[in-house]
């Protein structure tokens, strides 16, 4: 089975494929580039099954490609191919929910009559590449590379509707908001590699690897290039560095901002991008390079922090949209915070699990949303719908399995996933690491939150009476909307048994697989969880404590307050927005309401420090050079000799004469050189 | 003689096309540009040089002969190439064929004169990269000015003989500054050395062989020596603030021109400084290394300022250019082999990007007549090829990751970080690096406003997709740089191999 590695390059290769043939071919294609798309990424599904059974079995690769500059240089630069159980994971999820979205936009964009779809699917083709090259990237400079080329796509995507002036600022606001992000992330990479000489991610011979060598008591390493700094002090800064770009691509505070608007883009690709893989990219690198930050308590608080806070800060504002999209635009925020959380709190498979179960319920909830905007003929707004649950049965049943998983409601897959973050939370800071409780208890008042303004979409959206015409006599939609929905709405409600990790502590069964796999893969990879969970150990210090009676007390304590707090927010909704004519309650909150429908007015600041700020700054450069600069020039010009008249009148226009004017410079230069030099 | 026969092929096809009826020129002149491309092309694949030229290496397509005895100076006729020269030399051979092509639509009088002073710029282009001798590399780099003098001042936009006065005068003065620099170093010193080569004088200042001019010591003729060539280098390039001739020329250049001058004769300075300043002498760029780092430092953030204050699409990404070149003089400064690799690297990509992107600037210009931002809107509607071919070149522009620009930029960030010659390297290459964020700034509020967004002209032009003879330049231009962003030993393989000698003295080698 271990061939099946040298088919994996393949995985990325058939979505450029099919960007190249949308790119060039689309038009003249029957459904315009779309059933390209679909066949590479079935093709890219399958390869990647076949390569997770085959790591499932206990094989692994890591190898080096291709050199992207070698020879006579300090250290090369090559692309290669990690296939460890994490990124098999992950490239099953990023191929399963493109080809979704790719059969989903048949009839959100085809048979809408867009016009425009080879761009679209060529964007597509492109975006799931670029994903699919970054997930199994052998080291940080080529996961950057690919990070990049996804942010590209991403800036297509939403940009897609050029002509209305909505979507090609959104795109624009993503693409920079994340590209500072990226700034900080690419002078990471280039600390990393000219501190470690490499930017492999995995083996001895990895940066994660020689940094633990360096910062090991009981070893003598060799040394590595700290610039000056305490190796500690050092590896952090990389570390922070690198973080800058995940937390642009994870839409993290305070560079959250672009996302929400990002749903001007057309929904599949709000579900494919902006919600299951893309904004995926940026923890699953942190994942990917858990080694790293395993050694790094510091970095690690912080990443616990951002997430807390980002996960309750978000969740608050989801709670007064009005449109559908934008409620789930809030929920990703919060719920990537989730991820970060658990990844800070050393959460290593806790953070994967619920990358993965998020993965699954947003996509689907996205898709479903799309398929009530088509229904609505594009109208988000969830003021104007209601009672769609009798028209459109396959939509509302997998919504709300969606929606009960986004919640936390058991047995949904989100309520394992956020349970266990919260659990890793927990334990580690009663043990012995009490400042990451700080962050538990923003994660677990963002349940809360969740379980209301989930429920309160739902009730919104598909309860009550219609309150518009076109709720009641709603557009309907075909196989290829229903299919996703379908197969996502079953994952999303049983897919979190892949790691029910209070079943097993409960029961004592062995049924952790998520665990046990990311568990697995030969030792000298260097990328297996007990590894990572011995350095967080070892270096940061995250040790599993626990509340009065022990491990089995603390985990139902916290799953019992999790739960309780989703339930409590989901009954308050029931209560505000049941009923045939639900009122607008947002509008007790008073300032309150004011503060969060401006977003904490966190946009305006930024708005203020590209315009305000910068664009200001440029315009006094600019009339300084003019002023200034220019003005010097002119001014030395027009005291010399050649005043401005003089020059005027030397243009004449006849090339002999301009021709001998220089020669005849030159001979006087030559002149005056023999002269000093005593040629003659 | 391959050098010998690229210049002499251009120069010819100058003078046919020139005297030529005005209605066959184009095709004359892009007749007569492809065998020097075909040539360059060649040279490229059998070169089989090593080693740098001015230090010792095995020059490829070398010509040697005594041509003028000065004193007790020897003036030789010396050409040939090594690892730096030869991808310059390409990108010329290029460039002229694509810009060539390009002028169809935009130049519509006085043809034949056009397309003679492309190919005679081409010619002196060459001549420029190729000498190896002062005085020979003296006059082409003098003849360089003549067309391009011609080409701002008789084609240009409305203030074209400010503009074309301006460039001359100033970048004439700097060579004279330039010039005084070098013959101080010559004279230094004194009878070590029998002729003006630059070989020669290369090895035997790195050798210490400089002595006093009257009352002038070694160390401080050596300085004074560099910054002479370095202010004098420094306006062509341009570095900040030498820099305001670039705007006006640009602006008021016709596109072909603007083509060749930010694609080519932009790297005419770093070219030169590399080859006089930091080779020759690496001491003096060390004890000079901040000074040097701020200036570039401040090109790449102040350039990237001013181009986000334009409006004018031109005067946005000439000055970018200026932004550009800056990270080239941090590669330079950093004397590593990815930092003085990587600036060599990002003058042939800077070359094929600014190329691009002004190219397309013309063909939007060539169509609305405007060039302002304010007078357009989602052009992108009326030419979805040119507006795809803009947002590919913004995004090389940006550093996108398989682009020209990216690999680039890298190298010389992965250089100057790791520098040991520029203290502080960490904290410049960080500052430095910011460049990126607001050329993303720019270019995508530009792209914003131009392309994007409901239809709307203020000039009343049919607007229709650009004609194949615009479209093939663009694409091809596209196509160059995802290759050597892909695959990018393409040229740094000769490149790194070439500087290798350049920065083993201070350390930077391996």
């Amino acid at each position: 089975m271990a061939g099946v590695f040298a088919y994996a390059p393949a995985i990325a290769a058939l979505p450029f494929v099919s960007f190249v043939v949308a790119l060039l071919a689309g038009k003249y294609m029957p459904k315009k580039g779309a059933l390209a798309g679909i066949i590479a990424t079935a093709g890219s599904l399958g390869l990647s099954i076949a390569v997770l059974v085959t790591v499932f079995l206990g094989e692994t690769y890591n190898e080096t490609l291709y050199t992207f500059v070698g020879g006579d240089v300090p250290f090369e630069l090559t692309f290669g191919l990690l296939l460890d159980p994490l990124s098999a994971a992950m490239l099953v999820i990023v191929s399963l929910i493109a080809f979704l979205v790719h059969v989903f936009s048949l009839g959100y964009m085809n048979d809408e009559g867009e016009t425009g779809l080879p761009r679209y699917y060529a964007s597509l083709g492109l975006f799931t590449a670029s994903m699919l090259a970054f997930v199994f990237s052998d080291n940080l400079l080529m996961a950057f590379m690919f990070f990049e080329l996804v942010g590209l796509c991403s800036y297509l995507l939403i940009g897609f509707w050029f002509r209305r002036a909505g979507p090609p600022s959104a795109a624009k606001k993503a693409f920079l908001v994340t590209r500072f992000g990226d700034y900080f992330f690419l002078v990471g990479v280039v600390g990393v590699l000219t501190t470690f000489g490499t930017a492999q991610f995995a083996g001895e011979n990895g940066f994660p690897a020689l940094a633990e060598t360096v910062l090991n008591p009981e070893t003598t390493a060799d040394a590595v290039n700290t610039f000056g700094f305490e190796p500690a002090t050092w590896f952090a800064i990389l570390g922070l560095l690198v973080l800058g770009g995940v937390m642009g691509k994870s839409a993290q505070f305070p560079f959250h901002t672009w996302l929400p608007d990002a749903m001007e883009g057309p929904t599949p690709v709000s579900a494919l991008i902006h919600a299951a893989t893309m904004v995926a990219a940026g923890v699953f690198l942190v994942a990917r390079m858990y080694g790293f930050y395993a050694l790094l308590p510091t970095v690690l608080a912080v990443i616990a922090f951002v997430g807390g806070f980002t996960a309750l800060f978000a969740a608050t504002m989801g709670v007064v949209k009005n449109e559908i999209k934008q409620v789930l635009a809030y929920s990703t925020i919060s719920q990537y915070g989730y991820i970060m959380l658990a990844l800070g709190t050393g959460g290593y498979v806790a953070a994967f699990f619920h990358l993965t179960t998020h993965a699954v319920f947003k996509a689907l909830l996205f898709l479903g949303a799309g398929s009530v905007i088509i229904a609505m003929h594009h109208n988000e707004n969830m003021w104007d719908m209601g009672g769609l649950k009798d028209h459109m049965r396959v939509t509302y049943l997998a919504f709300l399995s969606g929606s009960l998983a986004l919640a936390g409601i058991f047995p949904f897959s989100g309520f394992w996933s956020k349970d266990e973050v919260l659990y890793e939370a927990l334990v580690h800071g009663l043990g012995g690491s009490p400042l990451l409780l700080g962050a538990y208890a923003m994660g677990l008042a963002a349940v809360f939150l969740t379980g209301f303004y989930t429920i309160r979409m739902v009730l919104l959206t598909f309860h009550g009476e219609a309150r518009s015409d076109t709720a009641e006599d709603p557009h309907g939609v075909r196989w290829n909307v229903k299919f996703p929905l379908a197969v996502l709405g079953i994952l999303a409600a049983v897919i979190g048994f892949l790691n029910p990790l209070p079943i097993k502590k409960l029961t004592g069964l062995e049924v952790d697989f998520l665990h046990q796999f990311l568990d697995s893969g030969p030792e000298a990879l260097l990328t297996s969880s007990h590894h990572y969970s011995g350095l967080t150990h070892d270096y940061a210090g995250y040790s599993v404590g626990t509340i009065g009676g022990g491990e089995i007390v603390t985990l139902l304590a916290g799953a019992g307050a999790s739960l309780g707090l989703a339930l409590l927010g989901a009954g308050l909704a029931f209560a505000l927005y049941r009923g045939a004519e639900p009122t607008r309650h947002t509008e007790k909150l008073g300032g309150l309401q004011t503060l969060l429908m401006h977003n904490y007015y966190q946009d305006e600041y930024q708005v203020w420090l590209a315009e305000g700020l910068t664009l200001r700054l440029s315009g006094a450069a600019d009339t300084f050079d003019q002023g200034v600069i220019d003005g010097v020039v002119n001014g030395v010009s027009s005291v010399s000799l050649f005043s401005g008249d003089r020059l005027r009148r030397l243009q004449t226009g006849i090339v002999t004469n301009y021709a001998a004017l220089i020669v005849l410079s030159l001979l006087v230069l030559l002149g005056v050189f023999a002269a000093l030099g005593g040629w003659f | 003689m391959l050098i010998e026969a690229l210049i002499a092929l251009c120069l010819l096809g100058a003078a046919v096309v020139f005297v030529a009826p005005n209605r066959f020129a184009h095709k004359l002149a892009v007749g007569f540009s492809l065998p020097p491309l075909a040539i360059s092309l060649y040279m490229y694949l059998a070169f089989d040089g090593s080693g740098n030229a001015l230090l010792g290496g095995d020059i490829a397509y070398e010509t040697f002969a005594q041509w003028l005895q000065l004193g007790s100076y020897t003036v030789n006729y010396h050409m040939g190439l090594d690892g730096i020269s030869l991808p310059l030399v390409v990108l010329s051979t290029i460039l002229t064929t694509l810009a060539i092509l390009s002028a169809w639509t935009p130049i519509d009088e006085r043809q034949s004169q056009f397309y003679g002073l492309m190919l005679f710029l081409e010619a002196s282009l060459i001549g420029v990269f190729g000498a190896l001798d002062f005085l020979l590399w003296f006059v082409f780099w003098e003849a360089v000015l003549i067309p391009m003098y011609f080409l701002i001042g008789v084609w240009g936009g409305p203030r074209r003989k400010y503009a074309a006065i301006k460039f001359f005068v100033y970048t004439n003065i700097a060579s004279l500054v330039m010039f005084i620099g070098y013959f101080a170093l010559v004279f230094g010193l004194g009878d070590s050395v029998s002729s003006t080569g630059l070989p020669e004088i290369a090895q035997a200042l790195r050798a210490g062989q400089l002595g006093s001019l009257g009352i002038i010591g070694p160390d401080m003729l050596a300085l004074a020596a560099f910054v002479a060539m370095f202010l004098g280098f420094a306006v062509k390039v341009p570095v900040v603030p030498f820099h305001t001739w670039l705007p006006d020329a640009h602006v008021e250049a016709p596109t072909p021109a603007s083509v060749m001058l930010a694609g080519v004769l932009l790297k005419m300075g770093t070219y030169a400084l590399l080859r006089f300043n930091f080779t020759m002498l690496p001491g003096q760029a060390e004890i000079l290394a901040i000074p040097i780092a701020v200036i570039a430092v401040i090109s790449i953030i102040y350039g990237a300022m001013l181009a986000l204050a334009q409006s004018d699409l031109k005067r946005i990404v000439a000055y970018s250019s200026v932004s550009s070149m800056g990270y080239v003089i941090l590669g330079l400064i950093a004397y590593t082999v990815y930092g003085v690799g990587g600036a060599t690297f990002q003058m042939v990509a800077h070359g094929l990007i600014s190329g691009l992107l002004f190219m397309t600037v013309g063909v939007i210009y060539n169509t609305t007549h405007t060039r302002m931002v304010g007078d357009m809107a989602g052009m992108a509607e009326k030419m979805p090829v040119t507006a795809g071919v803009f947002v590919a070149g913004a995004f090389a522009y940006m550093g996108l990751p398989l682009m020209a620009g990216f690999a680039a930029e890298l190298f010389i960030f992965l250089g100057a970080f790791e520098s040991t010659v520029l203290p502080y390297a960490p904290l410049f290459t960080a500052v430095a690096m910011f460049g990126i964020v607001i050329v993303a700034g720019y270019l995508l509020w530009a792209m914003q406003r131009s392309l994007f967004g409901p239809f709307r002209l203020e000039t009343d032009y049919e607007i229709g997709p650009a004609a194949l003879h615009d479209v093939v330049p663009l694409v091809t231009l596209v196509l160059l740089i995802i290759l050597l962003g892909s695959a990018p030993m393409v040229f740094f393989e000769s490149i790194q191999d070439a500087t290798l000698d350049i920065v083993a003295t201070l350390g930077g080698g391996i």
